[in-house]
């Protein structure tokens, strides 16, 4: 016993030595001499060179956070953004150019590896207690990513496989080395500071100790104040070291964002309506065109948008899953998709608010091929491939071949889609297709697709910058359980295309494959798209002032106080305020106010029947 | 009358006739055995099949049976008629060829959306819906009933299985007392402490039921109930004397209890019977009304009522079904106290 101690502390010691002989080796970095430095300070603005600071903006959330941590246990909840949207990264991308822009850098460099970024950082940059933000800061980030004690394998995972290494060459200059050359470096690269002066040795109580400590961040607001269960307060820093920066001048104007715990989603509309709440996500037909009509709305002291964006698209859709005997017949899955009456459901149960997505990928720019129209509802075309594929009409209308009838079951998990499915499932009976609908539990529905247990899912995958095609449509990922590969498609040919889109390292080559790909994949029909929401609707308080183009591209929400992408470019006008609060004291009725604004409309919209009828 | 046809004991035909004197519980007993049957036929009253179509000197009677394709008509599609529109089309081209609608003309599955309205719409003699259309444009008459039908069936079908269970558990506890009888009250006190509703929850949300799968699932928490009872009684007529004499007869045990003892005490049984009934449309209801019960679009009470909650303003829906429900409860009571009370004991038994 005795002895393996004592071997135990001398293999420690072999090990620690290890440990510390690349330290010593890269003590002293030199920056390659063959790097381009690069900035960009000319991308257009799209902040409003009007907005005023001041204000408080009253915001609400469904639940209190478990924890501020943002990492560890329990942290993964929707109000992390919050916290996280102020903390920079070393770069941001423009939301209408898609360019780099700078945020805690500014300058950067490619390396001729394909897996190195260069940066020089803002020597302004300073952490919300001061301190100045160096590139120590960035080593720390691997150190703590990659740490036990933060008990969070996923980036334990991500910081070790995705980044090699961080490289100081002096206080405010370092590179990020990947572990692999790779398209987009910039996209994945760019990791944040981490505060290496706030956090002292990390421990096993880590988790634990900064459950709720405030850390220093260096975005615009820093929380101010909690009461747990009861609200956040976000402060803005009166001297914050970005605010004259180009891209962020004129942002971030509302001097203090309150996050209220409102429990229930209904409760929430009726704290808007008595201005308890500023701003109220009215995208679903339901609030636009029923709730909407309510007096705040009607006397104009409330104002309706609705802004569309051309943004990266979820896949909603009818996903077949091709191991089944019955979908192995290309034919039968295009009459499947023929049998979907999707417009129908549009017409007459979304009430033409939605739109009819084409393919996997729409919204991913060049990207994205706007060629692709999805199969379209057509009986004629049912009957042609069903008879093609050697399948008859059995005596009560439902397709046969050798004993099967094409009855499918539809797997699906939430009762507001029910509407939808039932009207495809009456419309399908005249294709001679049966859809059983099958209502789970959302896990449980989840488990089932993923284990490929499934005839047809009903349900739409994330997004992400570029298209991602290996996990949705690689034979890699075919035929196994827990994989993304949900129609389990298995195309000799599609793979080929999509390792040479992987290996390509070459931005046109990329886009030209990314094209073929999306049109392979339609070519397989093994994936039936259903809807887009390409926009996004909001009530707010007539004080609420926006640009003159009141979003971006890729905004998601036109009122998002923190993210360093789109947000903040709203601001609030005292007289407006005054002048409504004096007109709803008077019970006077000011100009009811809809705002439409098309800027951003996706051309593959232009041509679709469209009408404005309720608004 | 009946019991020329049927060899029934005095005892019986008294409690029958007790049973119609009470007038309430046999009116609601009439009322329910005609609901019955009209739900048994609801497809001629309630359906989008036409009852009859007269075309080109030919008869059709579309009710039951296979699809007729609308090319049979002279329509240009493969798939079922749509008899409302050919109803029509007949009427306008007088070529003498007619079709007869069922009274309400829709089934419980089919959305009738219009153009520029957006369901649900109200009540409307014109439209033919005459309790209004649900949130997705569905009569609500029509999945009424046959949602009443579906709970009808259900909670009979629940009752046979659980009284069967319920029933030979409850009776052999009595029968043999001793070891198995503590045995077996341990084992339903512990399986009466589960929170039956949320193991329903959770399996349901696992497994879509099915029709029988859910009665299995119900029923293997809803056999309790008549056990106590059941036990009582047998613990009472193991001890009279026709038991005894059976087994000095050298009866079986299977045989004494289900031949000797089980009809003694169906009195007992058939009181229960009707609250079992409605227990059992209340627990359906509840499952459908929290979406854990039969897959949609079955029709169902249950489901109707959360469309109604969901659009308070389209108050035909919840006026419908809460209408509904609270006849078909009520009238279920009735018989049971009727039942109930014409099989009271103490009205035969003489105190001398």
């Amino acid at each position: 016993m005795k002895n393996f101690c004592k071997s135990f502390f001398w293999m420690g010691i072999v090990l620690l030595a290890i440990n510390l002989i690349p330290d010593h080796a890269a003590a002293v970095p030199e920056l390659p001499k063959d790097i381009k430095w690069l900035t960009n300070e000319s991308d257009p603005i799209f902040a409003s060179p009007e907005a005023k600071k001041g204000g408080i903006f009253k915001s609400a959330i469904l639940s209190f956070p478990l924890t501020f941590r943002v990492v560890g246990p329990d942290s993964n909840s929707g109000f992390r953004s919050a916290i996280l949207d102020n903390q920079l990264s070393l770069i941001g991308i423009h939301p209408n150019t898609e360019n780099i822009i700078p945020e805690l850098a500014t300058h950067w460099a490619f390396g001729q590896d394909k897996k190195t970024m260069y940066f020089k950082l803002n020597k302004n940059a300073r952490w919300s207690d001061g301190h100045p933000v160096t590139s120590h800061d960035f080593t720390y980030t691997l150190d703590f990513m990659r740490s036990k004690h933060i008990i969070a394998p996923w980036y334990n995972d991500y910081y070790t496989r995705e980044i090699d290494k961080v490289i100081v060459y002096d206080d405010y200059t370092l590179a990020i080395v990947g572990t692999k050359a790779q398209p987009d470096l910039h996209l994945k690269i760019p990791i944040g500071p981490i505060p290496r002066h706030f956090y002292s040795e990390l421990d096993n109580d880590f988790v634990r100790k900064y459950n709720w400590e405030i850390v220093p961040n260096t975005g615009p607001y820093q929380i101010h104040g909690f009461k747990k269960g009861k609200y956040i307060k976000f402060q803005r820093k009166k001297d914050w070291w970005a605010q004259d920066l180009r891209y962020f001048k004129h942002r971030f104007n509302v001097d203090t964002v309150v996050f209220n715990v409102i429990r229930d989603f209904n409760l929430m509309w009726e704290y808007f309506k008595k201005a308890r709440l500023e701003v109220f996500n009215i995208t679903f037909p339901n609030y636009w065109h029923v709730k909407s009509k309510t007096p705040v709305i009607e006397n104009g002291y409330v104002h309706r948008m609705w802004f569309f964006n051309d943004t990266q698209q979820p896949s909603m859709g009818l996903w077949l899953n091709q191991d089944r005997e019955i979908f192995k017949d290309k034919n039968v899955r295009y009459a499947f998709a023929h049998a979907m009456n999707v417009q129908k459901v549009i017409e007459k149960v979304l009430r033409n608010d939605y739109f009819r997505l084409e393919q996997h990928y729409v919204g991913y720019g060049l990207y994205s091929n706007n060629n692709i129209r999805a199969r379209r509802f057509d009986l004629e075309k049912v009957d042609i491939h069903m008879k093609k594929a050697g399948w008859k009409r059995g005596p009560d209308g439902i397709w046969t071949k050798n004993g099967m009838r094409y009855s499918v079951e539809v797997t699906y998990s939430f009762a507001d889609h029910t509407p939808r499915l039932v009207v495809l499932k009456e419309e399908a009976k005249k294709a001679g297709i049966e859809l059983r609908l099958q209502k789970l539990d959302p896990s449980a529905d989840y488990k089932k697709v993923l284990e490929k247990k499934h005839d047809v899912a009903w349900s739409g995958w994330g997004t992400g910058l570029r298209p991602a095609f290996w996990q949705h449509y690689h034979s890699a990922n075919a035929h196994k359980p827990q994989t993304n590969n949900i129609t389990n498609t298995d195309d000799p040919d599609l793979d080929k295309l999509i390792d040479t889109y992987r290996d390509s390292l070459d931005q046109k080559e990329r886009i030209r494959l990314s094209l073929q790909i999306q049109e392979k994949i339609h070519e397989i029909g093994a994936f039936v798209p259903t809807f887009m929401v390409p926009y996004v609707r909001r009530a707010y308080w007539r004080w609420w002032r926006l640009p003159k183009i009141p979003g971006t591209k890729h905004s998601e929400t036109l009122f998002d106080p923190f993210a360093p992408y789109t947000g903040g470019l709203f601001w609030y006008d005292k007289a407006l305020h005054e002048e409504t609060k004096m007109a709803k004291k008077k019970k006077q009725k000011l100009q009811p106010v809809t705002i439409i604004d098309e800027t951003y409309k996706m051309k593959i919209l232009e041509n679709v029947k469209f009408s404005y009828r309720n608004s | 009358m009946i019991h020329k046809i049927m060899k029934i004991n005095s005892l019986t035909l008294k409690k029958i006739r007790r049973f119609k004197s009470i007038k309430r519980g046999y009116y609601s007993s009439v009322v329910f055995l005609l609901l019955f049957f009209f739900s048994m036929f609801a497809e001629l009253f309630v359906n989008n099949r036409a009852l009859m179509v007269h075309y080109e000197g030919e008869y059709y009677f579309p009710t039951y049976g296979q699809i007729l394709p609308g090319k049979t008509f002279g329509l240009d599609y493969d798939y079922e008629t749509n008899y409302r529109q050919l109803a029509l089309r007949f009427a306008v081209d007088g070529s003498g060829n007619w079709v007869i609608m069922p009274f309400v003309p829709f089934n419980a599955y089919e959305n009738d959306l219009r153009e520029d309205r957006y369901p649900p719409f109200a009540p409307s003699i014109k439209d033919r819906h005459y309790l209004g259309t649900d949130a997705i444009g569905r009569d609500v008459a029509a999945r009424l009933v046959y949602g009443f039908r579906i709970a009808i069936f259900f909670s009979l079908a629940l009752l046979v299985v659980n009284y069967t269970i319920g029933v030979s558990i409850g009776s052999a506890m009595g029968y043999w007392g001793g070891k198995f009888d503590l045995f077996f009250q341990r084992i339903i006190e512990i399986w009466s402490n589960v929170p039956f509703l949320y193991v329903i929850i959770i399996i349901s949300s696992i497994i879509v039921p099915n029709f029988f799968m859910l009665i299995l699932i119900m029923a293997c928490f809803g056999w309790i109930g008549i056990t106590w009872t059941m036990r009582t009684v047998t613990y009472k007529e193991r001890a009279r004397e026709y038991v005894m004499a059976a087994r000095a007869l050298g009866a079986s045990n299977t045989r004494i209890i289900f031949k000797h003892i089980i009809p003694n005490t169906i009195a007992i049984i058939v009181t229960f019977a009707p609250f079992s009934v409605s227990a059992g449309i209340v627990a359906l209801t509840s499952l459908d009304y929290l979406g854990f019960g039969l897959p949609p679009p079955t029709p169902s009470w249950g489901e109707l009522l959360q469309q109604g909650w969901a659009n308070l303003d389209a108050w035909w829906i919840s006026a419908a079904v809460i209408a509904a429900m609270t006849i078909t409860l009520i009238i279920v009571t009735f018989i049971g106290e009727a039942v109930r009370e014409a099989f009271d004991p103490k009205l035969h038994t003489t105190y001398e």
